[in-house]
């Protein structure tokens, strides 16, 4: 044991001495990031609002494709708190019978945007396409 | 000039541990969704305690062999910059980070949660991947207070990287309270073992000394006590335990504290 810490003392010429100037400078960007992420963590703790999730589907654009049209859309999550398992849903209605597509988003994390997409046979841009979120559970 | 250029080493050595230390957390969904998910007042909660634990760690194991409490403080900080940026620049090459439309403060919540295991990482490379000696002086000091810390920080290391996943809670759901009451004897058995039969690197055999029965119960037994609150906290952090029934509660902790007793059974080998 006293060789060790003999050899460890050898390797630091003068221990009583300044820590190196890089030493202030790393733990210098270490405490800027320790306090930007307990700074915003802190602050959404303390000020962000609780409210439930409230989603709203828009209409991106419309692709014809020989498989259908890809309709990409986009969730925005307006409300307080995270959403998982947000179904979609679109329904064409116009001519004859009112087609309906869905799909599922895993998370939308609140006051954020998620993408994806419904498929129809009809061009959702003849007739009537009514967008909005079925349901979600919540982020555990 | 040197002794900047002798830190810059340690530094890169810091990389390089809390890269082999977080990547396996960093290359799993579940913490990217935790990241957004966790309730902030949790996730501050951990971030707040993750700095003194980092400073104690540093104190038992930083990557400059120093006892000052300067040299302690700046060591913390630079392995929690060491922790953060790195888990910034791997998420973000991965693709996590940036996605269209999630807010900042959902990037902001994966890369503080990734940054802590990183952290641990980096100041535990100072003796892992050191080409100086392992601080078995530092070590010869730690008292019963101290073995019980880095007993903790053992178990909070290995608890975490399997915390997150969805397995936890799989597994107790399958197991019935016999499996339980097993996994739980295993748990305990193979901490004793693994501490003071193996003659592992750090085994204390000075407190073997008292004879088997006062091992048990003066360090076995704190140690898993140790293992299943860090495993309790690690759950309520995730939000694991909300709503979910006691035993439930109770089943999940013993399946995690196994890993936990794992991690405190080697933390003096690891740290």
């Amino acid at each position: 044991m006293a060789t060790a810490s003999k050899s460890r003392r050898a390797a630091k010429p003068s221990p009583r001495s300044e820590p190196p100037l890089l030493e202030w400078i790393s733990a210098a960007i270490g405490l800027a990031c320790a306090l930007v992420a307990i700074g915003f963590v802190g602050w959404d703790a303390l000020t962000g609002e609780r409210s439930p999730p409230e989603i709203e589907v828009r209409l991106v654009a419309v692709t014809p494709t020989p498989h259908g049209f890809v309709t990409q859309v986009e969730a925005i999550n307006h409300g307080g708190s995270s959403a998982a398992q947000v179904t979609v849903e679109g329904v064409l209605s116009g001519r004859g019978e009112p087609e309906t597509a869905q799909a599922t988003l895993d998370y939308i994390p609140e006051q954020s945007r998620v993408s994806g997409g419904l498929v129809f046979e009809h061009d959702p841009r003849a007739g009537r396409l009514v967008l909005r979120a079925k349901g979600f559970a919540d982020a555990s | 000039m040197d002794a900047n250029a002798a830190y810059g080493r340690a530094l890169a050595r810091a990389f390089g541990g809390a890269l082999l230390f977080s990547f396996p957390l960093l290359m799993t969904m579940e913490m990217w969704s935790l990241g957004m998910a966790v309730e902030r007042v949790r996730l501050l909660a951990f971030l707040l305690l993750s700095l003194p634990m980092l400073l104690g760690l540093s104190y038992y194991a930083g990557f400059e062999p120093t006892f000052r409490l300067k040299d302690e403080v700046l060591d913390a900080l630079a392995a929690f910059g060491v922790g953060f940026l790195l888990a910034a620049v791997l998420l973000g090459v991965f693709g996590v980070l940036g996605q269209s439309g999630l807010s900042f403060r959902a990037d902001l919540g994966k890369v503080a949660l990734c940054a802590v295991p990183g952290a641990i990482g980096a100041l535990v490379a100072g003796k892992q991947l050191g080409e100086g000696a392992p601080s078995a002086h530092q070590k010869e000091r730690a008292g019963t207070p101290g073995e019980i810390f880095l007993m903790a920080v053992g178990a909070l290391f290995l608890a975490f990287t399997v915390a997150p996943t969805e397995e936890m809670i799989l597994i107790a759901y399958q197991m019935g309270p016999l499996q339980a009451l097993l996994l739980m004897a295993l748990s305990v058995l193979l901490l004793h073992v693994f501490v003071y039969r193996l003659g592992f690197p750090g085994e204390s055999r000075r407190r073997e000394a008292g004879g088997p029965l006062r091992t048990f119960v003066g360090f076995t037994a704190p140690g898993y006590g140790v293992a299943l609150i860090v495993s309790l906290y690690l759950l309520w952090t995730f939000g694991r335990t909300d709503g979910v029934a006691p035993h439930e509660i109770a089943t999940m902790t013993i399946v995690l504290a196994f890993p936990a007793a794992l991690g405190a059974a080697t933390a003096r080998l690891v740290v």
